[in-house]
């Protein structure tokens, strides 16, 4: 795509008259025009295979569906799907709550293991590049080709949990005196330790990436200056892998978005599922409701990035 | 003079100054100082190798359990004795899976990886250009279409299926092509390896709007000060990208890459919609497993010397097929990990550059 846009852009450079043209125009616009230009492939990817299907879906939403005639037709009714998927249906505020506040739970601990594994793998020490091929192991085996095999293939059921234990650990925390809310919330933490662990490749990987970019003279400087180790962690890893935790936490909270399961009918289903299942149970009617629901469930993923995001990203730290 | 890394430099400069522990213990002269130190760091070496094994083992079980089965030889298929370890190994899995007539493993393993390598050029091109122009070329509005960004990210592809296939089935820009074939239709893209093209090359790829974002974050992160020395000296907009910033966040294109790689090779889901081609292993292998006795049948026919050994009827010997194919599908991948990972170090020791 790239080339074939060069002659292009460099046309009006070809001729003398264009050429006075484009030396006249100031340095900020020419960066707009060339901003532009970057961006022209994505911009019509997005208008016509994101945009335009997504608009559909919203006409949708306002929309009764009807497929009476064989055609797929819509009649406007306004806000009215919205109101039902809010207003009567009653699980639906009720399941988007839960997946907020399983993601609320999960995201930052996924962020943190995700960044101590990359603290652990980064560095110099023997056997590391053994380690680091290990931990890419997830992201493959993540994406549709061994979520099969993890449960069907293995002839022996034994589950990871098995392996370990928690009984004493769970009396333990328990037995604390320590407000039942919280360790609670550590006990799942602890349960939940292998599922985060296969599920948080992608994060190890950027985070990697992230302190592999760090400039070693800067921990040089603090080593001469008598940083402690923690110092050391707390001025310059975190600051200088904080727009890498900007990332992770949008990749992390939209997966968790689309991963989080709800129990409905006493079945554990992923959010994004019920709502496929609600559109698509042979009534057309129920596509505009079914698209009012996805357009909820958006806006909130949305809005929980943007919350998150926006708070988190006053403290990132940018050379600019 | 041969280039030493850091920490022979390092080791070498210790040694140099006489400061080393092992030197120092050699000479006698240890101070509570350097024996605390030395401690500490021991005991931090441990812990890491503790954790790094533990949790090794969390992820590598597995493919390791992949492994196993696809490497059990017949007759001990489902023994007690072979759950971590198969009693006796032998190869007759893995050859079925790259028969002809099971997966036809080594010309679709090349088509598989060209298209693979194609899709990952085009998507790291096309994001690599967006997110430069959202970090630092910016002009009214991009902030605007940055939260479409994020809204890539959210809508899960699935939600926008039937509208995509849509749009490929009759592929048309604002109904010219259909002007000018003089039909009103457009082209139908679906089942052509370009319709996946074109998706890559808009940014519209397996999980692009990812990669725009985390480019983006690593461009601002560059000190924009080399940028602009660049513009004072006269290089265009191109030049200052492909020669400049390019070379200075290759680490986060590696990355990038690698990413766009393992994801573009496994992905069924955009495969499977729009270039159902068999010849695609993941796909390939995503319908086998529906009907992997057939398949094995007729390899097993093929093939007199398997046929007195594996029962097809047997589900252990489906699901260790199964599992060979999974591994001889999975293995590409990881031998092209294991040769990039050592260019993460060298990619990010130049990044070091900045630092006004």
């Amino acid at each position: 795509m790239g080339k074939e846009k060069k002659p292009a852009v460099k046309q009006p450079g070809g001729k003398k008259s264009s050429l006075s043209w484009y030396k006249r125009m100031d340095f900020s616009k020419k960066t707009a025009l060339w901003g532009m230009i970057f961006l022209l492939p994505w911009l019509i990817g997005v208008i016509f295979f994101f945009l335009r299907p997504l608009v559909n879906t919203f006409w949708y939403s306002l929309c009764s569906m009807d497929m009476a005639t064989g055609k797929l037709t819509g009649s406007f009714i306004g806000v009215d799907n919205y109101k039902w998927v809010l207003g009567v249906n009653p699980d639906f505020t009720k399941h988007l709550a839960t997946v907020f506040l399983k993601m609320l739970q999960e995201v930052p601990f996924q962020i943190f293991i995700a960044l101590f594994i990359a603290m652990l793998l980064n560095g110099e020490y023997r056997g590391r590049g053994f380690f680091r091929a290990i931990f890419v192991i997830p992201i493959i085996l993540a994406t549709g080709i061994a979520t099969f095999d993890l449960a069907e293939v293995s002839m022996t059921e034994q589950a990871t949990d098995s392996v370990v234990n928690m009984a004493w650990l769970q009396n333990l925390v328990v037995n604390s005196g320590l407000p039942e809310q919280l360790t609670s919330l550590l006990v799942e933490y602890v349960k939940n330790i292998f599922t985060v662990v296969t599920t948080c490749g992608v994060q190890v990987l950027l985070f990697l990436a992230g302190l592999q970019a760090i400039s070693p003279s800067l921990y040089e400087v603090a080593k001469m200056e008598g940083c402690t180790q923690f110092e050391t962690f707390c001025k310059i890893t975190l600051p200088m892998v904080s727009p890498t935790i900007l990332v992770c936490l949008v990749y992390s909270i939209a997966e968790s978005f689309a991963n989080v399961t709800v129990v409905q009918n006493d079945q554990t289903i992923k959010f994004a599922e019920y709502i496929h299942k609600i559109t698509f149970n042979g009534q057309p009617a129920y596509y505009g409701y079914g698209a009012a629901m996805s357009f909820i469930f958006f806006a909130t993923s949305l809005a929980a990035i943007g919350i998150i995001c926006g708070i988190v990203s006053k403290g990132v730290f940018y050379y600019d | 003079m041969t280039k030493l890394s850091r920490k022979e430099r390092m080791q070498k400069a210790e040694q140099m100054a006489g400061i080393s522990f092992w030197v120092d213990l050699r000479k006698g002269r240890l101070t509570k100082y350097a024996i605390q130190k030395q401690v500490k760091r021991m005991i931090a070496m441990i812990f890491r190798y503790v954790i790094l094994i533990c949790l090794g083992f969390v992820v590598i079980t597995p493919l390791w359990k992949l492994a196993k089965d696809a490497f059990t030889a017949p007759i001990v298929l489902g023994d007690k004795s072979s759950i971590w370890f198969p009693q006796k190994l032998s190869t007759v899995f893995v050859g079925i899976a790259t028969s002809k007539q099971v997966l036809d493993y080594w010309p679709n393993v090349a088509y598989t990886l060209g298209i693979t390598v194609v899709l990952t050029f085009l998507q790291v091109l096309s994001t690599g250009l967006a997110s430069y122009s959202f970090a630092r070329l910016k002009f009214k509005g991009s902030n605007i279409l940055f939260v479409l960004v994020i809204l890539t990210i959210v809508v899960p592809s699935d939600a926008l299926m039937l509208a995509q296939y849509g749009a490929f089935r009759n592929f048309d820009v604002f109904g010219l092509i259909g002007l000018i074939n003089g039909t009103g239709v457009g082209i139908n893209m679906v089942g052509k390896p370009l319709a996946q093209f074109v998706l890559a090359g808009t940014g519209m790829g397996v999980k692009s709007g990812l990669y725009i974002y985390y480019m983006r974050q690593a461009i601002r992160g560059l000190p924009i000060s080399v940028e602009e020395a660049a513009h004072v000296d006269g290089a265009g907009f191109l030049r200052t990208f492909f020669s400049i910033v390019v070379p200075s966040m290759s680490g986060t294109i590696l990355t990038v890459s690698v990413l766009s790689f393992l994801w573009n090779y496994t992905d069924t889901y955009f495969t499977s919609l729009l270039n159902p081609n068999v010849r695609h292993l993941p796909y390939k292998y995503s319908n086998l497993q529906s009907n992997v006795r057939w398949a094995m049948d007729s390899a097993l026919k093929k093939n007199a010397e398997w046929l007195t050994q594996v029962d097809p009827e047997n589900p252990f010997a489906q699901t260790a097929l199964i599992s060979a194919c999974a591994l001889v599908i999975v293995l590409p991948l990881i031998i092209m990990y294991a040769f990039v990972q050592k260019r993460f170090v060298q990619g990010a020791a130049r990044s070091g550059l900045g630092g006004d």
